[in-house]
């Protein structure tokens, strides 16, 4: 039987019975995605884990309106990824493993160009920069080229361009990929204080050991299904470590 | 963290309301992106030497033997609004969507609430400017080399048919930009082959939704040559009026621009795709 994440109250991310498939080229169907359903509520972190190919980055892709789903629905602050992506994505921050940062641009005038994208006026923009600039500590290389710029100063950037408009959902696929330990601590660091401030954070990665202790709950997937849902405590229980629990998940998946 | 950050609380966030829509400040933020982007040194060398291309072949021609005002007049329409707009499009407007999903920025702007029509009408905006441009500079240093008579009248006309050129071939390659990303520029020289120069010629119904018929056309008014074109000749231009070939090519335009951001709305990619 499928397993589904526990539903939260007043969810801001909703998905229910997701099904991605995609046609091979010798024609046939591969389904990324199976039968996904869970939840984010506003001021939880919800860990996403899965190996290379488990449906992590569709997953989030349908969330984001980057890809429709073969079936089943995702919400977005009750915005309906199909019928109302306009919605989905004014509610919503991305976040993935390559930054896109263009070289030629500053952290400023990058964000405020995607503030600009997102129709907010120059007054908010300037509002939210300032924010911006206190929040993910951007203060020292706001106006220098982002060719200039370490890994994790990008991804922090990438952070901003992500709330820029203020959205209550966070979406990230891999966002320590390319970090050093310090970049990486930095960005969680980040995350948890977000989480604080109300928002629903829904983020995918292969380094368990991050995010062990900075979840409030996983997720674990493998070919597509939902293997196993919990708080870390539900699923390592009174010893062990989450990678244990994770290998232990896919294993007993494999077998269902 | 070295500054105290002052994060939005929950209540914050629940009441925050969709910015408003403001589409011409996202596609000028998307056109000043691109033209930026088009500002580095190979970009501008491209440009010089397309700039050039013109004056020298005309040069060349007018040492080899001289020519009069209705040759000088043809060769630049067909080296300027005929091929330097259309190579010009080509590098620019084609890689709209390929551009994007190589450099890994496509989901940062796909994720935007009007993302990909911004992207779509803001390169299309970057592509006539800097084409436009590049084809003005071309058609002031072919002038300056050939020097005909009646010079103003020239700029104006050339300066309407290179608008129209741009505008026009924008829109047309924007459909095998958002149709084949990662082939579109192979796709857009045979849209130029088959539909602009082929489809354009053949004296039928489908030579009416090409660009060239209405620039051909406007030319042969313009120029008065229309009395003087042998009997076959007339079946490769319009008889319609000016007003009414310039209203052509803006329909045309809305329609090719109408289905490729319908098209690209719709476009998916899977993260196999990009890079």
């Amino acid at each position: 039987m499928e397993k589904t994440a526990e539903i939260s109250d007043k969810p801001v991310i909703q998905i229910d019975h997701l099904v991605k498939e995609y046609k091979s080229s010798d024609g046939t169907i591969i389904r990324a995605v199976n039968n996904v359903s869970m939840s984010v509520a506003p001021g939880e972190i919800v860990g996403l884990l899965g190996a290379n190919g488990a449906g992590k980055t569709t997953t989030l892709r349908i969330i984001a309106t980057l890809l429709q789903p073969t079936s089943g629905h995702a919400q977005v602050c009750n915005h309906d990824s199909i019928t109302d992506p306009v919605g989905v994505r004014q509610s919503l921050g991305y976040v993935s493993a390559t930054t896109g940062v263009p070289d030629r641009l500053t952290a400023r005038e990058l964000l405020t160009s995607f503030g600009r994208l997102h129709g907010l006026k120059e007054n908010a923009i300037k509002d939210r920069l300032d924010w911006l600039i206190t929040t993910l500590s951007l203060r020292d290389y706001i106006d220098r080229p982002a060719g200039r710029l370490s890994s994790g100063q990008r991804q922090r950037i990438s952070l901003g361009r992500a709330l820029v408009h203020n959205p209550p959902a966070l979406v990230l696929d891999e966002p320590t990929n390319a970090l050093d330990v310090v970049g990486s601590r930095d960005l969680l660091d980040t995350l948890d204080r977000l989480r604080e401030g109300g928002h629903a954070i829904l983020l995918s990665t292969h380094r368990l050991h991050e995010i062990e202790h900075r979840c409030d709950r996983f997720v674990i997937i493998d070919k597509g299904h939902i293997v196993a849902v919990g708080t870390r405590d539900e699923l390592v229980g009174n010893s062990g470590e989450l990678e244990d629990a994770f290998f232990h998940a896919i294993e007993q998946g494999a077998h269902t | 963290m070295k500054d105290s950050p002052q994060i939005a609380d929950a209540h914050d966030l629940s009441q925050s309301h969709p910015p408003e829509e403001n589409w011409f400040a996202a596609i000028r933020t998307v056109t000043g992106f691109q033209l930026n982007r088009l500002m580095t040194r190979p970009r501008l060398a491209m440009g010089l030497v397309g700039a050039l291309f013109p004056a020298a072949v005309m040069f060349a021609v007018m040492r080899t033997a001289p020519i009069n005002r209705d040759m000088t007049v043809a060769m630049i329409y067909v080296l300027i609004p005929e091929a330097l707009c259309v190579l010009g499009l080509l590098v620019t407007m084609c890689p709209v969507v390929a551009d994007e999903l190589e450099r890994g920025t496509w989901i940062h702007v796909a994720v935007r609430p009007r993302g990909r029509q911004s992207l779509l009408l803001g390169t299309f905006a970057a592509a006539v400017i800097w084409t436009g441009g590049v084809s003005l500079v071309a058609l002031m240093l072919t002038l300056l080399i050939s020097q005909p008579t009646q010079p103003i009248g020239l700029v104006v006309m050339f300066t309407i048919l290179i608008g129209m050129s741009c505008v026009g071939r924008a829109a047309l390659f924007a459909l095998p930009a958002v149709i084949l990303p990662k082939r579109a520029l192979i796709a857009s020289v045979g849209v130029a082959l088959v539909v602009e120069y082929f489809a354009g010629l053949l004296p039928a119904v489908v030579n009416q939704v090409t660009v060239s018929l209405r620039l051909r056309s406007l030319l042969v008014e313009w120029m008065e040559w229309r009395n003087d074109l042998p009997i076959e000749m007339t079946l490769f231009v319009d008889n319609y009026s000016a007003p009414v070939q310039i209203l052509a090519v803006c329909i045309l335009v809305f329609i090719l621009l109408t289905t490729a951001g319908f098209i690209l709305n719709r476009r998916q990619f899977p993260p196999s795709v990009e890079n």
